[in-house]
């Protein structure tokens, strides 16, 4: 328990001096060192604050460009979806028209083909009707209807209108004109003669008249004077018949 | 104990081995410490994150006491805490003993931190504001104040001294009476003792000069109300 003066004054020095010491070289660097990182530290996250806070300025203008966006295409959307059906009623009308100018071109077509349908087979009927007839009469020709068609042709002659005399008249003044009769079955005498003296009378002059047969007539006569042709025979009655069949169809 | 060998002599002063021996303590902590920090980087390594771990404990135990002045007084606290806990384990090297096994250095110590306390008192607020917290709450309790002051101060030298002669000593006994390994379980006492007194040293050093620095916002606030 000696208590030495020396010892404590040096060790008060000596104290001092271990403080100035360890303030030197340990806490004011470590310290110091400690701090730059916690300043370090505090600006990386303030910057990463800031980044942050501008990040999230970042998010929410997007998302109002997205909802703006959203708006924008929601809109034209809907524009579109009108425009569409705008375009799909125009062309579905479009097309309804089309198709009912279609079907009234293809009934009128349906109707023309049945009508001419029809009119194929009446004409066919008819030309059956007439080969039928032409075919009975054939059979049922002979002199007597002959001479009886005869005093027909000689009434028609006699009651020709006064117009048609006439012109008959004028076409027989074609020079070198030859009047041409035919029959089915060969005329006597009697009946050339009263044929010539008819087309004399009707005329007025003498005009060469040349006799032929021919059985396509059936029965009867025809008559050529220039462009003028007199029928009184089956065969041109069944085809006059006929046409007028074929009109009034 | 007996007294300290005089080494050598500084004209009439003898300079013992105690003495020596704190050079030489401060000599490896200075040379350490240069050593230490003289590369300290952001990325700390492992000697800088002990070091760095060792003074912010320091500084966070400080703050936790003056959590105003900490930076003020941590030099003063931080070295008694690193020199006691050195000097202390000191006495584990063979051929070598505790410097605060001696009186002189425990009362120089004592006596730094009296003194310091003064200082950091009249640093924070004054001289007249020191004094004036010795008259709080009454007057009356003035000579108790400066009573406290000097027990205080011998209770901190005899303490630290007292602890660390007896430890060596019985360490030295056991020894002699036991053999070569048995004082082993002791000297392991020795550094939890060694860390102990000097963590208790340090902190009452502390809670001292927090106590001046803060008696006088006490008083203040007291003459306020």
């Amino acid at each position: 328990m000696d208590f030495d003066w020396t010892t404590f004054v040096l060790e008060i020095i000596n104290f001092l001096i271990l403080v100035w010491i360890l303030k030197r070289f340990l806490y004011q660097p470590v310290l110091s060192v400690v701090a730059k990182r916690r300043a370090d530290i505090e600006k990386s996250l303030s910057d990463a604050l800031q980044i942050k806070k501008e990040a999230n300025e970042l998010k929410h203008k997007n998302e109002q460009y997205l909802t703006e966006w959203e708006a924008k295409k929601e809109a034209a959307q809907e524009q579109l979806n009108a425009e569409l059906a705008s375009m799909r009623e125009s062309k579905l009308a479009e097309l309804e028209a089309k198709m009912n100018e279609e079907a009234e071109r293809r009934r009128i077509l349906d109707e023309r083909n049945r009508h001419e349908f029809e009119q194929l087979m009446e004409e066919k009927g008819i030309a059956q009707g007439v080969a039928f007839t032409s075919k009975l009469l054939s059979r049922l020709a002979s002199p007597e209807l002959e001479n009886r068609l005869f005093l027909i042709l000689a009434e028609d002659l006699q009651k020709l209108r006064e117009r048609d005399k006439h012109a008959i008249a004028a076409a027989a003044e074609e020079p070198g004109l030859q009047i041409k009769i035919q029959s089915a079955f060969l005329l006597d005498t009697n009946k050339r003669e009263e044929l010539t003296r008819l087309l004399q009378e009707m005329t007025g002059k003498i005009l060469p008249i040349v006799f032929n047969t021919n059985p396509e007539l059936i029965s009867g006569f025809q008559i050529n004077i220039g462009s003028w042709v007199l029928h009184a025979n089956l065969r041109d009655e069944l085809k006059s018949f006929s046409e007028v069949l074929q009109h009034a169809g | 104990m007996d007294m300290p060998a005089v080494v050598f002599y500084i004209g009439p002063f003898g300079v013992t081995s105690i003495v020596v021996t704190t050079w030489g303590i401060m000599m490896t902590l200075g040379v350490f410490c240069w050593f230490a920090t003289r590369r300290l980087t952001l990325i700390p390594g492992r000697l800088q994150t002990v070091l760095e771990g060792l003074v912010l404990a320091i500084e966070d135990s400080i703050k936790a006491v003056i959590p105003e002045y900490a930076q003020q007084v941590l030099p003063f606290i931080a070295t008694l805490w690193i020199y006691i806990v050195i000097a202390n384990l000191t006495g584990l090297i063979p051929q070598l003993h505790s410097p605060t096994g001696n009186l002189s250095v425990t009362a120089g110590l004592a006596s730094l931190v009296f003194l310091s306390v003064h200082w950091f008192g009249i640093r924070s607020g004054g001289i007249r504001q020191y004094l004036k917290h010795y008259l709080s709450p009454t007057p009356l309790l003035l000579p108790f104040h400066l009573i406290s002051e000097v027990t205080r101060t011998i209770a901190l030298a005899v303490r630290l001294f007292g602890n660390i002669m007896s430890l060596e000593l019985v360490a030295l006994l056991v020894l002699l009476v036991a053999g070569l390994l048995v004082p082993v379980p002791l000297l392991m006492l020795h550094v939890v003792e060694a860390l102990v007194q000097a963590y208790i040293f340090g902190m009452l050093a502390l809670i001292y000069v927090a106590g001046a620095m803060q008696s006088q916002q006490g008083s203040e606030k007291g003459n306020h109300i």
